[in-house]
């Protein structure tokens, strides 16, 4: 067994990279929220949303030998949550992602090996999907609610993708996603303050085809 | 044999058609003989039936009830029983016949396999045969119980048996098969006991142990119908009418029973725990115009749940499929059939509510009525009719068929005279049902001012009542349905049912407050509950024949006068340890020999028990002396309260008697009947009545000169002694340890008096009237409102009735001299409903302390207000309006959407159409919608108003479904305003998407 796979690792190696203009990627990972401070004159909560899990797909085009595009969508499943003190509040809550990135790699098109950065913007729609109830903890400071709430994104991020065959590379990639204050989904109650902008790192690894 | 049976088969149909008259339970299969016994045998789906005269076992058809065969067999086949591999049926013949002719005792055994037969001689008359679970057939005759393989055709004797007096052949005409036999024999559905029953023994059979335990007995009236069911583990069985365990102690038996052998039948039903049963009662007339019933009861106490009427007589051994669906019972004809697993689809008329209470009061003497329900829960159309209805009392419609709405009204007019609760029973009829229906109880209350004391209604026959010395509670012995019934005394509300043996008569609270114990009339057990955790305990066992019926626990001695089946009737002394009584070989210097009416009551401090008994003879156990030391006749009878004192003091019916139970005063008598008497420190509480019709009269005893004093009327008499002295003695007032009331058991159930109820109470006075749903102050016809004030009631109280009294706890409200119906009254608050009248109004509230003063009120046509409601959360009160996607309270956690529909929760919305009379839930057939539509808007936006009226079964309780748009503005505190009329009432919500 060891045998085998220190043939395929030897074969994947020394095969050339096969330059193809499109390029299709699935991958899955782990997201992460930074909190944000609702502040009131009754108390302060930390509101945000829990980690979770994510999914996306990419469509993405080898305009140049260095730079490329991709269009992505990405599914986001994090509670949203808060926090004071010892009082926890949680709601069932998603994400949809759809954005589109610049990718500069590091590498031309035929390497192996291709590190890129990636930089673009788009649209990141949160979800409350948990099951509403009259009496929510800290509702007081901010309400966890069941609706949509639209907000515009920029996308950062870095990533490598490692050829496997002529076809199939295997990549590695983290995001962060800055967006406003979901407002509508983390409602601050009357004389409650909350301002900022979300970060979201999303870190995915996942396949890309070529074709 | 063949070209007989098809002329069974005609008649037996020609029977069954007949016998399929309306209005009874069960089908008649006629057999043209007198069934002797039965044997089910489910594999081959027939009925074995012994016809003992006509020599023959007919086969029934399980599939259509018919007899399509017969088997001939020897003379009188009196008992028989299929083996549980299914492969011998063995039947005795009872052959014992007259001296100078030849004994035919005998028993055949068919294989029913190869259907060979083979007949055994018997030494004596066999008296019964049943299977074991080992396939071994044990018969019991007059001389010996013995052992019989079927296979090997052997015989082995168990024991013997000597003195039996068996009856011998030829009997007078119109003898039957239980009369001649006088013996049953039946095993349990596991195969590992059986059970006996002839004229003087009953017996058990251990299959595992192979033993035989005889329990001899004696019986009056003789133990009948003389059939036995077993339950399906052994651990019960049931004969003639008692229900008894494996250690032979009668658990319960049927009140009344007349003893006949032949008419009537039982069996358990150990998957419903349920005995079916015909008790024959000798208070009816007995032969063919007593009315065959059959009781459906519990099967632990035989309380009674349903009463079925029978085409015929059960005449002897009834045996239960083993789904349990399909009883079979030998009958006057033969067999009858009782699909016993679709008794929920035969008709059944039964009524909504056992009683229906009118509270009148000086506040109201406008007509009130209330409506009750008849329904068949088959789903049918049963026809009834209702008769004996009281005079002042219209019912509507008095027949027609099921379901129909019932609606009683009561004239105050025709019960201007009365002062008290006029009780009725109303008599339910039905041709087609099959059972016969309880009749709905009438209580008609009517007051004056002076009248102290707030009723609990509570249905059925109560015989006693205990304050629990030392916990928040009260006891009331419901002896109708075998049940103590524990009342919280801080809100006079029921907390828990306790089972008790066959009609309970008395209760009592050993010394150490830890066990309630509860005696019956008919039960040989004395129940005992633990009051901690409000469960039975293990009961004690009397000794056997002894039935408690009453019950006291000194610091010395648990003692129970009994009703003893024998020539003495006695007082046992309990055992709560072993849970066992024995017997006082004598009552000190005196004989154990009490009258069978005698009421036991110990002192609170321990140190005495009372024996008063209704033919005068009174003693005394004195807990020091561990004995009885006084014994008195000083009256022919006695009668009414009884009750002993912690200062050597005792009261029986007027007559306060001292250490020595010398009669030292006689209470007065002009306020009618001994009832119930309380020692309270060193003084007395008195409750006395002149009929129960009356108000009873409750007042303070000097016990030094005897005088009363406080004399006040109670809103109803207290139970008073029943006429035919069956229950000579009443205990009925129970002050409460906690000091803060005294209960009275009174003709409806029970009264609450206040601990002071003589005091003098201030007049009451009204400081603001508004709506109960946000206490702002516009009103509205219908509306619920709030009285706020002082003095406005003595005690703090809420009514519990379908429908509002317009008194409760001596309080009423007026307005313009109409009652108001009342939903709770405290001393600085009384909720109720207006009138469905506006305009400009006078409101006075009555109590005991007076009349207020006059209150304007201006009623507007309407006036919403949307009802609050006190909630945990941060948000401290909400508005009482739903979501119905989650029928939960709107919240800004739980935010209205513009795809919502809400309702919102309102008083004073106005009159409605069809009008809704004050003090009655809305009806649940027809919505009752407002007059005034009203308009909502959310953030100024409309929004559709679906309904908008009364909430189907409340009192004066509004809703309007409101369905939101897409149009209404989002936000976390968007103004929703309802408008009706001139009305508005507007409050915040949040909107979301």
């Amino acid at each position: 067994m060891r045998f085998l796979l220190y043939t395929l690792t030897a074969a994947l190696t020394v095969l050339p990279a096969f330059a193809q203009k499109y390029e299709i990627s699935l991958a899955g990972g782990g997201s992460f929220y930074q909190s944000h401070t609702v502040t009131n004159p009754k108390g302060d909560a930390d509101a945000g949303f829990a980690t979770g899990w994510a999914g996306s797909v990419a469509v993405g085009n080898n305009m140049y030998r260095h730079v490329g595009g991709e269009i992505r969508y990405t599914y986001l499943h994090n509670d949203a949550k808060l926090k004071s003190g010892s009082t926890t509040a949680n709601f069932g809550a998603e994400a949809h992602l759809i954005n589109y990135d610049f990718l500069i790699h590091a590498t031309s098109t035929e390497a192996t090996v291709r590190p890129y950065v990636a930089v673009g913007g788009g649209m990141k729609l949160y979800r409350g999907t948990g099951t509403e109830v009259p009496f929510q903890p800290l509702s007081n400071i901010a309400l966890l609610t069941k609706t949509s709430d639209v907000q515009g994104m920029l996308s950062v991020g870095t990533g490598v993708k490692v050829a496997l065959t002529s076809r199939m590379s295997f990549r590695v990639d983290v995001h962060d996603y800055i967006t406003p204050f979901p407002r509508k989904v983390i409602t601050p109650a009357l004389n409650s303050k909350a301002s900022g902008w979300f970060n979201n790192i999303v870190a995915t690894a996942g396949i890309s085809f070529a074709f | 044999m063949k070209s007989k049976s098809w002329i069974w088969g005609v008649t037996i149909a020609a029977c069954l058609a007949a016998s399929a008259w309306a209005g009874t339970f069960g089908k008649v299969v006629a057999i043209g003989g007198h069934a002797s016994d039965l044997a089910l045998d489910e594999g081959r789906g027939v009925l074995y039936i012994a016809n003992f005269t006509a020599n023959r076992i007919d086969v029934m058809s399980l599939a259509d009830n018919t007899v399509q065969r017969s088997i001939n067999v020897p003379s009188q086949p009196s008992s028989l029983s299929v083996s549980p591999d299914g492969k011998y049926l063995v039947i005795t013949h009872f052959g014992n016949a007259e001296a100078g002719q030849s004994s035919r005792n005998g028993l055949t055994v068919i294989n029913l396999e190869s259907s060979a037969k083979q007949t055994f001689a018997l030494g004596s008359a066999p008296l019964g045969v049943a299977f074991g679970i080992d396939n071994l057939a044990f018969i019991a005759t007059a001389t010996d119980f013995t052992l019989f393989d079927p296979v090997l055709g052997t015989m082995r004797t168990l024991d013997t048996l000597s003195g039996l007096k068996i009856k011998t052949i030829p009997q007078p005409a119109a003898s039957f098969p239980p009369n001649i036999t006088q013996a049953s024999i039946a095993a349990s559905r596991d195969g590992l006991w059986i059970y006996g029953s002839t004229d003087q023994l009953d017996f058990r059979y251990d299959v595992t142990a192979k033993h035989v335990e005889p329990s001899f007995y004696t019986s009056s009236p003789p133990s009948g119908p003389r059939t036995v069911s077993v339950n399906a583990d052994g651990t019960a069985y049931v004969t003639g009418w008692t229900l008894n365990n494996r250690t032979f102690d009668l658990i319960s038996e049927f009140p009344s029973a007349a003893g006949t052998f032949n008419i009537g039948s039982q069996s358990i039903d150990s998957s419903r725990n349920l005995i079916y049963a015909e008790i024959p009662t000798s208070t009816d007339p007995l032969g063919a115009n007593q009315k065959a019933i059959l009781q459906v009861v519990d099967s632990d106490n035989l309380a009674v749940r349903e009463r079925l009427q029978l085409a015929e007589h059960l005449a002897g051994k009834s045996v239960l499929s083993n789904d349990s669906n399909t009883l079979y019972s030998i009958s006057d004809s033969g067999v009858t059939v009782f699909p016993v697993g679709n008794l929920s689809r035969e008709r059944r008329v039964t009524v909504s509510q056992e009683d229906v209470v009118f509270r009148g009061s000086f506040c109201d003497r406008q007509a009130a009525s209330q409506e009750i329900t008849l329904l068949d829960q088959s789903g049918l159309n049963t026809d009834f009719s209702l008769t004996n209805i009281p005079a002042g009392v219209r019912v509507s419609p008095t027949s027609g068929t099921t379901p129909a709405r019932i609606r009683i009204s009561v004239d105050p007019a025709g019960f201007q005279n009365s002062r008290g609760s006029t009780v009725a029973n109303i008599t339910v009829n039905s041709t087609r049902a099959i059972n016969l229906p309880t009749s709905i109880r009438v209580v008609v209350n009517t007051r004056q001012p002076d009248q102290r004391g707030t009723f609990v209604n509570i249905p059925g026959t109560l015989v006693d009542i205990l304050p629990d010395p030392s916990r928040a509670r009260f006891y009331i012995l419901r002896q109708d349905k075998n049940q103590v019934l524990v009342f919280d005394s801080n809100s006079n509300t029921q907390i828990a049912t306790l089972r008790t043996g066959n009609i309970p008569t008395q209760m009592a609270i050993t010394f150490d407050r830890r066990y309630l114990l509860v005696g019956s009339n008919d039960s040989q057990l004395l129940y005992v509950f633990d009051l901690e955790t409000l469960q039975a305990t293990p009961p004690v066992r009397m000794p056997g024949g002894h039935y408690p019926k009453s019950v006291a626990s000194s610091a010395g001695a648990i003692l129970v006068a009994n009703r003893v089946a024998g020539p003495l009737h006695t007082i046992d002394k309990v055992d709560l340890n072993t849970r066992t009584a024995t017997q006082l070989p004598s009552l000190g210097v005196y004989k154990n020999d009490i009258n069978i009416n005698t009421a036991l009551v110990a002192s609170a401090n321990g140190s005495s028990i009372l024996a008063a008994e209704a033919d005068g003879n009174m003693l005394l156990y004195n807990s020091n002396a561990d004995t009885f030391t006084i014994s008195r006749k000083d009256t022919t009878s006695l009668s009414g309260a009884y009750a002993a004192s912690s200062f050597d003091q005792y009261m029986v019916g007027n007559t306060l008697l001292n250490s020595s139970l010398v009669a030292v005063r006689q209470l007065e008598t002009g306020t009618g009947l001994s009832s119930g008497f309380a020692f309270v420190d060193q003084g007395g509480l008195r409750i006395t009545a002149p009929n129960a019709a009356a108000p009873g009269i409750i007042q303070k005893v000097d016990l030094q000169s005897g005088t009363g004093s406080g004399v006040t009327r109670v809103i109803e008499a207290p139970l008073l002694s029943d006429s035919t002295g069956t229950l000579p003695f009443t205990r009925t007032l129970a002050p409460l340890a906690n000091r803060t009331a005294i209960i009275a058991l009174t003709t409806s159930g029970f009264t609450v008096l206040p601990w002071n109820y003589d005091a003098a109470v201030a007049p009451p006075t009204i400081d603001r009237v508004v709506n109960a749903a946000d206490f702002s102050q516009p009103i509205a016809p219908g509306g619920l409102i709030t009285v706020f004030g002082t003095n406005l009631s003595p005690i703090s109280q809420s009514t519990t009735s379908g429908s509002l009294p317009t008194a409760l706890a001596d309080s009423c409200l007026q307005v313009n001299g109409l009652g108001v119906p009342v939903l709770f009254v405290s001393p600085t608050q009384i909720n109720g409903q207006l009138p469905n009248f506006d305009g400009n109004t006078t409101l006075t509230v009555y109590t005991p302390g007076g009349v207020s003063d006059n209150f304007n009120l201006t009623i507007l046509p309407a006036a919403p207000s949307v009802f609050r409601i006190s909630s945990v959360g941060p948000d401290g009160t909400n508005a009482a309006i739903l979501r119905s996607s989650n029928n939960q309270l709107v919240t800004p956690s739980n935010p209205i959407h513009r795809t919502d529909t809400i309702v919102i929760y309102a008083t004073g919305l106005g009159r409605t159409s069809p009008e809704v009379p004050p003090g009655t839930p809305a009806p649940t057939d027809e919505l009752a919608g407002v007059i005034i539509p009203p308009v909502i808007t959310v953030g100024g936006v409309p929004v559709s108003v679906e309904f908008a009226g009364l909430t189907p079964g409340q009192i004066g309780v509004y809703q309007i479904n409101v369905r939101m748009n897409s149009r209404i503005p989002l936000g976390l505190s968007v103004p929703l305003v309802i408008s009706q009329g001139a009305g508005s009432t507007s409050l915040q919500v949040r909107v979301v998407e």
